[in-house]
């Protein structure tokens, strides 16, 4: 657990959210979040600006740690889709591998199944990047230590009553 | 595991309040967030039921600041003390990297802190962690309440593994903030790289430079028909072909998507089979700039996880293109079989709550890419 970091760097990013921005296109989508299971935002394209993907990330990652567990209960091994219909936004969310979820928000100029069928292919196509990412078995650098002294020495400023 | 994002340039944290019900880990995250400066917060949230209790956790996002050139952020969050919650408490656990422990000294609550210490270390266990390794600081709170234990009674049965603890009050906000950053350098400490130089986050000077992103915004329109205002060249086929789905009744325009629709770069998904297809991701996404602005950050109230990517680009291990994976592992498709099929139609069924209008044009419109795919007339 506490050594499967997933290290990603610039160039898959790149590549994930060129993925993305070819879902968001095709599926007339308004933006796309890419979340780890612990609810760390991954990366997000689209129309975000609005949004706090902060928080958006968190409370995703808990709502589909929650159904998982729900799907247990039931007898399934995972739901690997949620959908969330509002009055105007949608939201869709599917499993990507084994410990993302693409979250796709959109509105009635498209259609669930549009999004449905786009995000299924990203997510396929994203799975494949994380494995490969995975598959380089690569152990977290760790941070430098001036990194953490600094911020160590941050605090006192920060945190004051 | 602390989380390294190099394109976004941050490193983030999750920092987890356990202990049992009512002790004050919800409150604990409510003074912070009262007391810190707005530009270093996010939005305290909490899910909780109508009685205040915490129901699946409290979500606090704290962000201190750029330190070579990373961002440095750090995710609290509060678990529900409360026995019966158990399920949702130990998903909250998942990932954590360090775990503040509120007890409540007072002498008739040492029962529910011993068990939810013992509940926390299971828990922790299940998810593969040695608890003896993740930092811990434990928090004696409500010393503000008349006839709490001392020190020594209460160290004496919570915390026999020495670890370091302070005495609190998370309503008066006494030693919430040292609860805070000694966990927080805790955490820190065991983070960092444990070769010597290496690590994330090294001083500016090492890292490659790279220009900011171009600030160009397009807001994104609240009526007009989506592919109308994308009039990249390379989809204007695509916007025509499909600009009439939104007012025209879905069966014509089904009907009236040319089969060569193949061609258009709208169709990748179904255009496993041609080849030449199959890489646009590098073609078509270079040009684009990013959403993000730079300018932005003057005005955001929290710099939060959305700005650090916009900022800069390149990776701070000085990896880069050469790691790209081959062309093909992108764009390459799966292919749209008959079980695809199958399962799309299935997901039509299986989403009742999708209004019949948008249904039937949402099958239409599948309809017209299956058409397209198997070349039915
Ligand atoms: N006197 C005193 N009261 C406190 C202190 N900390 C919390 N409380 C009170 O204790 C009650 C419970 O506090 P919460 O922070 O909601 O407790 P919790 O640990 O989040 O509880 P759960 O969400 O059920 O796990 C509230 O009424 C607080 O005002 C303290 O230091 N002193
Ligand atoms: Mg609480």
């Amino acid at each position: 657990m506490s050594d499967d970091s997933l290290i990603i760097y610039e160039a898959e990013i790149t590549k994930i959210d060129n993925l993305l921005k070819k879902m968001l296109k095709g599926a007339e989508a308004k933006c796309a979040l890419l979340v780890d299971k612990d609810g760390h935002l991954i990366t997000r394209q689209g129309f975000t600006h609005s949004l706090d993907t902060t928080a958006l990330a968190a409370l995703l990652a808990g709502s589909f740690a929650s159904t998982k567990e729900i799907a247990k209960l039931v007898g399934e091994p995972e739901f690997s889709v949620l959908f969330h219909q509002g009055k105007k936004d949608h939201i869709h969310m599917s499993i990507v591998g084994e410990r993302s979820i693409l979250a796709v928000i959109f509105d009635d100029r498209t259609t669930i199944g549009m999004v449905r069928l786009y995000a299924k292919e990203t997510a396929q196509e994203l799975s494949r990047i994380f494995q490969e990412i995975l598959d380089r078995h690569e152990p977290s650098p760790g941070i430098s230590n001036e990194f953490a002294d600094m911020a160590q020495d941050k605090l006192d400023d920060i945190f004051q009553d | 595991m602390v989380s390294i994002n190099y394109s976004a340039r941050e490193v983030c944290c999750k920092i987890v309040y356990y202990g049992p019900g009512l002790s004050g880990k919800t409150t604990n995250l409510q003074y912070i967030h009262s007391k810190v400066p707005q530009d270093t917060r996010g939005k305290l949230i909490s899910l909780a039921t109508e009685a205040d209790r915490t129901l699946y956790f409290d979500f606090l996002p704290i962000n201190i600041g750029t330190i070579n050139d990373f961002q440095a952020k750090f995710q609290l969050y509060t678990v529900p003390g409360q026995v019966y919650y158990n399920a949702t408490r130990k998903l909250v656990l998942r990932g954590v990297d360090g775990v503040v422990f509120v007890a409540d000294s007072q002498p008739d609550k040492m029962d529910e802190n011993l068990e939810s210490l013992a509940n926390l270390e299971e828990n922790l266990v299940e998810y593969g962690y040695n608890p003896d390794e993740l930092p811990m600081v434990i928090q004696y709170n409500k010393c503000d309440l008349p006839g709490v234990m001392s020190s020594d009674e209460l160290n004496a049965k919570l915390n026999q593994k020495g670890r370091p603890f302070f005495h609190g009050s998370a309503t008066l906000g006494n030693g919430v903030f040292d609860t805070l950053k000694l966990i927080i350098k805790l955490v820190l400490e065991k983070a960092k790289a444990t070769g010597k130089g290496e690590g994330a986050a090294r001083p500016a000077a090492q890292a490659a430079p790279a220009p900011p992103a171009p600030s160009v915004e397009k807001p994104y329109p609240e009526t007009a028909p989506a592919a109308a205002t994308a009039p990249a060249p390379e989809q204007q086929a695509a916007a025509v072909a499909e600009a009439p789905v939104v007012d025209q009744p879905a069966e014509v325009a089904v009907e009236s998507q040319p089969l060569a629709a193949t061609a258009e770069p709208e169709s990748q998904p179904l255009a496993a089979t041609a080849e030449p297809e199959s890489q646009p991701a590098a073609t078509t996404a270079e040009p684009e700039p990013r959403e993000e602005l730079s300018r932005e950050a003057a005005y955001r109230p929290y710099p939060g996880s959305e700005k650090a990517s916009t900022e800069r680009k390149a990776p701070a291990l000085g990896r880069s293109q050469a790691e790209e994976l081959p062309a093909e592992a992108l764009g390459r498709n799966i292919g749209a079989g008959t079980s695809d099929r199958q399962e799309q139609q299935s997901t039509v069924a299986s989403t009742p709550q999708m209004a019949p209008s948008l249904r039937r044009r949402g099958e239409n419109k599948k309809r017209g890419f299956f058409k397209r795919l198997f070349g039915i007339k």
